[in-house]
C-alpha cells in the first residue's frame, strides 16, 4: 500500500522549501528583472553552512576533538549519529544559528556578487551567475572540510530527540511551514511598497530609471541581498529535511527548476509562485513515489519529471503568456486616494 | 534674469563625426527655450551631455545653486536628475507595465518606503505615500488624465504616452526641465494643448523648460527665445521672430 499521509508531508516539506526559493526568484527576476540564473549558489551555501556548523558544534560542544574525528570522517559519522539527538536545546539552537548565519552569509555572497554582475548585460547576468555556481561545486567537491565529493553526512537535525517518526516529520513540516509563511510575508510587503515600485521600473527601463535618480546599482545589489538570504534559509531547511549535503545536489538544474515554477506561476505574481512550486514538486514526488511500485519499466520514471514539467509550460504559456497568474498592480494607499477622487468626480 | 542652465564650449566627437561642435547656450530662470535643427544636428546629443549619458570632449555644463554655478558635466545621469535636472525622450521612455499613477509615483526622491527595512513598516511610508498620490491626482487632472490613473501605459494612446512623460518629470520639484520633442507623433490640437500646459506651469509655478521640437509653427507659439542647431554648431538664436527670418536658418532647413 501507498503511505498516503507520508506522502502528504513529504510533498509538502519539499513545496516548503522551493517556495522560499522561487518567491525570492520572482522577488529578483519577477519583480527586478535581475536574471538570476545561479539560484543554486545561494541555496547550496544554505545548506552546507546549516550541515557544517551543525556537524562541527555539534561534536565540538560534546566535547569531541574534531582535528583527530572531523565530522565527514567514519567514526565522526557514528558519532554523530549518537551525540545528535540527545539535546533538545542544542538542536533547536543550531538550528536558529544555521538560519540566521546562511541568511546573512548568502545574502552577503549575493550582495557581493551583484558587483562584477551589474557591469554587463541582462543575458550575461544569468551566465555569470550560472558558471559561479559550477565554481563553486567544484570547489566543494574538493574541499576536504566539507566531506570533498562526499560531502557530509548525518547532520543531527532540530527535532531529532522526538522519538516518535511520524511526530518528528509533523514537527519539522510545521517549522518549514513558519519559516514559508515568513517568507512570504516579508516579500509580499517588499513588492507592495514604494520599493517593488521601483523595481519594476528598472525592469521595465533602466534608462529611465537611471534618468529619474535610481541608483540601479545599488537597487539591484539590495534584491540580490534579500533574494539571497531567503534561498541560503531554505538551503538549511533542506540540509536538515536530508539530513546529508554533498556537491552533486547543487547542479544548475536545480535553478532552471525554480525557474519552471515562477514561469508556469507567473512572473511577478507571488501567489503564483506557490502554485508553480505546488506542481513542480508534486510531480517530483509522485514520481519518486511511484517508481518503486512499477518494477522494471522501459524508461525509468525518472526521466519523466522534465519531460512532463517541459508540457506543463509550454501548454500554460500557449494559453496564458504570462503563467498561470498575471502580475497585480501594487497595492499601497496611493490606490485609496486616486479611488476617493475617482468616486467623488463621477457622483 | 540669471541662467540655470550654462552650457560653455560644449563639444562631442563620435569617431570622426562631430556631434556637437563648440556650443554655447544659456537657459534663464523661468524660460521657455526652445532648441530647434535640422535632423542630425545635435539636438539630442547636447541633451544627452547635459543630463550625463555623455561626457563632453571639450566645454563645460553649468548649472545654477543657489548664488553659484557648478558643473555637472562628467556627473552621473541619477546623479545629475538630483542636481535638479528631468528631461524626457524622444521616444517616450515610461514603464510599461506600471499604472499611470505608478509611473508618477516612481518619480519623487527620498521616498521613506524606497529602503529596505523601511519598506517592510508599511506606517513608516503611508502617510508620504498619500501626500504624494494627492499631488499625482493633482497633475492628472491638471492634464485630463485623472481618469486614465489606473490604466496601463500599454493601454493608452501615444498622445497620453507623450503627456505622461512630461507629467511624470513634473512629479518632482526640478530647476529644469528637458523635453525631448515633447508633440512629436500626436495631433495638432493635442499638441497645442501640451504647449499650452507648459506655458502655464511656466507662469504659475516659475518652472523652467528646454525644448526640442520639430513643429516650429506651434514651438514658435509658446517659446520666448530660440536657439538653432546645424551640424553640431550654434546656426542662430533668438526671439521667435527674429529666428524665422533669418536667412540662415532658412537656408539649413529648406537649402541644399
Amino acid at each position: 500500500m501507498i503511505d498516503v499521509v507520508g506522502f502528504v508531508i513529504s510533498w509538502l516539506t519539499i513545496f516548503g522549501i522551493y517556495s522560499i526559493l522561487s518567491l525570492s526568484l520572482n522577488l529578483e527576476s519577477g519583480t527586478a528583472g535581475v536574471t538570476n540564473f545561479g539560484k543554486v549558489v545561494f541555496y547550496g551555501a544554505g545548506a552546507y553552512i546549516a550541515a557544517t556548523l551543525t556537524t562541527y558544534l555539534t561534536l565540538i560542544l560534546n566535547g569531541v576533538d574534531v582535528t583527530e574525528t572531523p565530522p565527514y570522517d567514519v567514526r565522526g559519522i557514528v558519532l554523530l549519529g549518537e551525540l545528535g539527538s540527545r539535546n533538545p536545546l542544542m538542536s533547536l539552537g543550531l538550528l536558529v544559528l544555521s538560519l540566521v548565519v546562511a541568511f546573512v552569509i548568502a545574502g552577503a555572497l549575493g550582495y557581493l556578487l551583484s558587483y562584477p554582475i551589474i557591469r554587463v548585460g541582462p543575458a550575461f547576468v544569468g551566465f555569470t551567475l550560472l558558471s559561479f555556481g559550477e565554481l563553486m561545486r567544484v570547489f566543494l567537491q574538493h574541499y576536504e572540510p566539507v566531506g570533498g565529493n562526499k560531502g557530509l553526512m548525518a547532520i543531527p537535525t532540530p527535532f531529532g530527540w522526538v522519538a516518535e517518526s511520524r511526530v518528528r516529520e509533523v514537527a519539522y513540516l510545521g517549522l518549514v511551514m513558519g519559516v514559508l509563511a515568513t517568507t512570504y510575508v516579508v516579500i509580499h510587503r517588499l513588492v507592495n511598497s514604494p520599493l517593488g515600485r521601483t523595481l519594476r521600473a528598472v525592469r521595465d527601463d533602466e534608462v529611465a530609471a537611471l534618468c529619474l535618480g535610481k541608483h540601479v546599482p545599488k537597487i539591484k545589489a539590495k534584491v540580490l541581498f534579500v533574494g539571497s538570504g531567503f534561498a541560503g534559509v531554505a538551503g538549511v531547511l533542506l540540509a536538515y529535511y536530508l539530513t546529508s549535503v554533498n556537491p552533486n545536489m547543487f547542479v544548475p538544474a536545480v535553478t532552471f527548476n525554480v525557474w519552471a515554477m515562477i514561469i508556469l506561476g507567473g512572473c511577478g505574481n507571488l501567489k503564483g509562485s506557490l502554485v508553480g512550486a505546488a506542481v513542480v514538486t508534486f510531480v517530483d514526488r509522485v514520481l519518486t513515489f511511484v517508481t518503486p511500485y512499477l518494477g522494471v519499466t522501459v524508461i525509468s520514471p525518472d526521466y519523466l519529471r522534465w519531460v512532463i514539467v517541459g508540457l506543463l509550460i509550454v501548454v500554460v504559456l500557449i494559453v496564458n503568456p504570462r503563467g498561470l497568474l498575471p502580475e497585480e498592480p501594487i497595492k499601497t494607499p496611493a490606490l485609496e486616494v486616486v479611488s476617493e477622487e475617482l468616486g467623488g468626480g463621477s457622483g | 534674469m540669471r541662467a540655470v542652465l550654462e552650457v560653455r564650449d560644449v563639444a562631442k566627437y563620435f569617431g570622426g563625426v562631430k556631434a556637437l561642435d563648440g556650443v554655447s547656450l544659456e537657459v534663464p530662470e523661468t524660460g521657455l527655450v526652445g532648441l530647434i535643427g535640422p535632423n542630425g544636428s545635435g539636438k539630442t546629443t547636447l541633451f544627452n551631455v547635459v543630463t550625463g549619458f555623455y561626457v563632453p570632449d571639450k566645454g563645460e555644463v553649468l548649472l545654477r545653486e543657489s548664488d553659484d554655478l557648478v558643473r555637472i558635466d562628467g556627473l552621473n545621469p541619477n546623479e545629475v536628475f538630483k542636481k535638479g535636472v528631468v528631461r524626457t525622450f524622444q521616444i517616450p521612455r515610461l514603464f510599461n507595465s506600471l499604472t499611470v499613477l505608478e509611473n508618477l509615483l516612481v518619480t519623487p526622491l527620498g521616498q521613506r518606503g524606497e529602503s529596505l527595512v523601511r519598506a517592510l513598516l508599511r506606517g513608516s511610508w503611508s502617510g508620504q505615500e498619500r501626500e504624494l498620490a494627492r499631488k499625482a491626482v493633482e497633475l492628472l487632472k491638471m492634464f485630463d488624465m485623472l481618469h486614465y490613473a489606473n490604466s496601463k501605459v500599454s493601454e493608452l494612446s501615444v498622445a497620453h504616452i507623450k503627456m505622461l512623460e512630461t507629467i511624470r518629470g513634473l512629479m518632482t520639484p526640478a530647476k529644469l526641465y528637458l523635453l525631448d520633442e515633447p508633440a512629436a507623433g500626436v495631433d495638432y490640437s493635442t499638441a497645442r494643448k501640451l504647449f499650452t500646459y507648459v506655458r502655464k506651469l511656466r507662469d504659475e509655478r516659475g518652472l523652467t523648460f528646454l525644448v526640442i521640437e520639430h513643429r516650429l509653427e506651434i514651438l514658435m507659439e509658446y517659446v520666448d527665445y530660440v536657439y538653432v542647431l546645424h551640424n553640431g554648431k550654434l546656426l542662430s538664436e533668438g526671439k521667435p521672430q527674429e529666428v524665422v527670418s533669418d536667412p540662415k536658418v532658412v537656408e539649413a532647413y529648406i537649402g541644399a
